[in-house]
């Protein structure tokens, strides 16, 4: 499929969504790159940014969401000759293009980061010097694909890194990310055992996510196997430019006890009552499998 | 009806319209052995159900309901529909349709998360500074 290579923009969002907000190291390090493939964005997100997609079951809840957002980034990004939206998750970017643009007009226009640095990747080899030896499965979906050719570009991207071999293996999973499994009784399981299979067959000691919800559904797969590493295809790439990155949520999710692991500044930051009812039985929660 | 529920509504019926419901996609879609009765029957069963349900039609088969409720936008109908329909979208469509949103009565239940929007807060208090937080959500 043909990479849509989008004009420099002069200003910039990257705009990650909600759901990234656990992975805090990947904002900061998704921001850095950009930066350093020359296009300076400012991360902007969460439920003040949501896209809508949470709200489908009312089509004026949605609209609405999604017209503070577009309004949000058109006030962000007035005036710019070339504003650009560059998205992280696959949900806002095609809510946008399906939902969102279409209802309210925009000043920009919208790019997947995967394309923006791919297209930029002369200027990411320099910078990723530090080998990462790892034998590494990229955990693909079939949904995204055919939109932005994510699984194409996130494989090329990590062939940059010095040390590492891609594993080939055709499997695509379904939906378009793993969130959209997990609400269909059997599905997620049944894509998680695939993937397992694939990190066996092709003897991979690394399994590389793309997106979040795969990541956050993911990690808990290292708890039974305890030479697997898990890595969302950031990470890699911030270890080899040998920028601090560590994985704080998967610290927490595979925590014996995720409380002592977010210890009391993270606990007094969460709140105890809101870490009880809405954080930790998602930290607790087994790997589907 | 305006705005998002009026473009689904009519965005939806004109794919439709087009849709010779042949099952194609139904054929083509990775889902359908996680939706009830879906595989026995004929792909037109559930392909006509969703064609039927954008038409705004009486008659829609359970097993289309199942499909619809399936869809993980998967995205492999689009590429098998001889019509070169945006077969995705419909299904997208079909979907909001089907959960109430442009206010019929829901074909199925959606699992609400009232706890979302606080959930991802706290997240967002543990992973990201202060700073961080004002700037960037
Ligand atoms: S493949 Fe296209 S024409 Fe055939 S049933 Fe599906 S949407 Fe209709």
């Amino acid at each position: 499929m043909a990479v849509t290579v989008h004009p420099a923009p002069d200003r910039a969002v990257f705009w990650f969504g909600c759901n990234l907000v656990r992975h805090g190291e990947v904002i900061r390090a998704s921001a850095r790159l950009l930066e350093a493939v020359g296009v300076a964005a400012e991360p902007a997100g969460g439920p003040a940014n949501c896209c809508g997609a949470t709200q489908e079951a009312s089509a004026r809840i949605t609209e609405g969401m999604g017209r503070r957002t577009v309004e949000g980034f058109n006030a962000r990004l007035a005036g710019a000759e070339h504003g650009q939206v560059i998205t992280w998750c696959p949900s806002c970017h095609m809510n946008m293009q399906d939902v969102m643009a279409p209802a309210t007009p925009t000043n920009f226009e919208t790019a997947h980061i995967t394309e923006v640095l791919h297209a930029r990747q002369d200027r990411l080899r320099t910078l990723l010097v530090r080998p990462v030896p790892a034998r590494v499965l990229l955990h693909r979906h079939l949904g995204f694909q055919p939109r932005v050719p994510v699984n194409s570009l996130v494989a090329d991207l990590l062939r940059l890194i010095p040390g590492l071999t891609l594993v080939d293996d055709p499997l695509a999973v379904p939906g378009h990310m793993c969130s959209s499994l997990s609400g269909v009784p059997g599905a997620l399981a049944a894509a998680q055992r695939a993937t397992l299979d694939a990190v066996a067959a092709g003897g991979a000691d690394t399994l590389a996510t793309i997106f979040h919800s795969c990541h956050r559904e993911s990690v808990a797969l290292e708890r039974g196997c305890p030479r697997l590493r898990v890595a969302n295809w950031i990470h890699l790439l911030a270890e080899s430019a040998g920028w601090p990155a560590e994985d704080g949520y998967k610290a927490i999710r595979n925590a014996e006890d995720p409380r002592a692991a977010l210890g009391e500044a993270g606990m007094a930051a969460a709140g105890e009552a809101v870490f009880e009812r809405l954080m930790e039985p998602e930290l607790r929660k087994a790997p589907v499998v | 009806m305006t705005g998002l529920a009026a473009r689904i509504t009519a965005e939806g019926a004109r794919l439709a319209a087009a849709c010779t419901a042949c099952g194609a996609c139904v054929t083509a879609c990775p889902m359908t052995p996680f939706a009830p009765g879906v595989d026995a029957a004929e792909p037109r069963v559930a392909a006509g159900g969703m064609r039927a349900l954008l038409l705004g039609e009486g008659g829609v088969a359970a097993e289309a309901v199942a499909w619809i409720a399936a869809c993980t936008r998967s995205a492999q109908c689009n590429a098998a529909c001889p019509e070169a329909l945006d077969v995705a979208l419909m299904m997208r469509f079909a979907g909001m349709r089907a959960r109430g949103a442009t206010g019929e009565a829901p074909r199925y239940a959606t699992r609400p998360d009232p706890g979302w929007s606080s959930r991802v807060k706290a997240f967002a208090r543990v992973t990201l500074t202060e700073e961080e937080q004002a700037a960037w959500l």
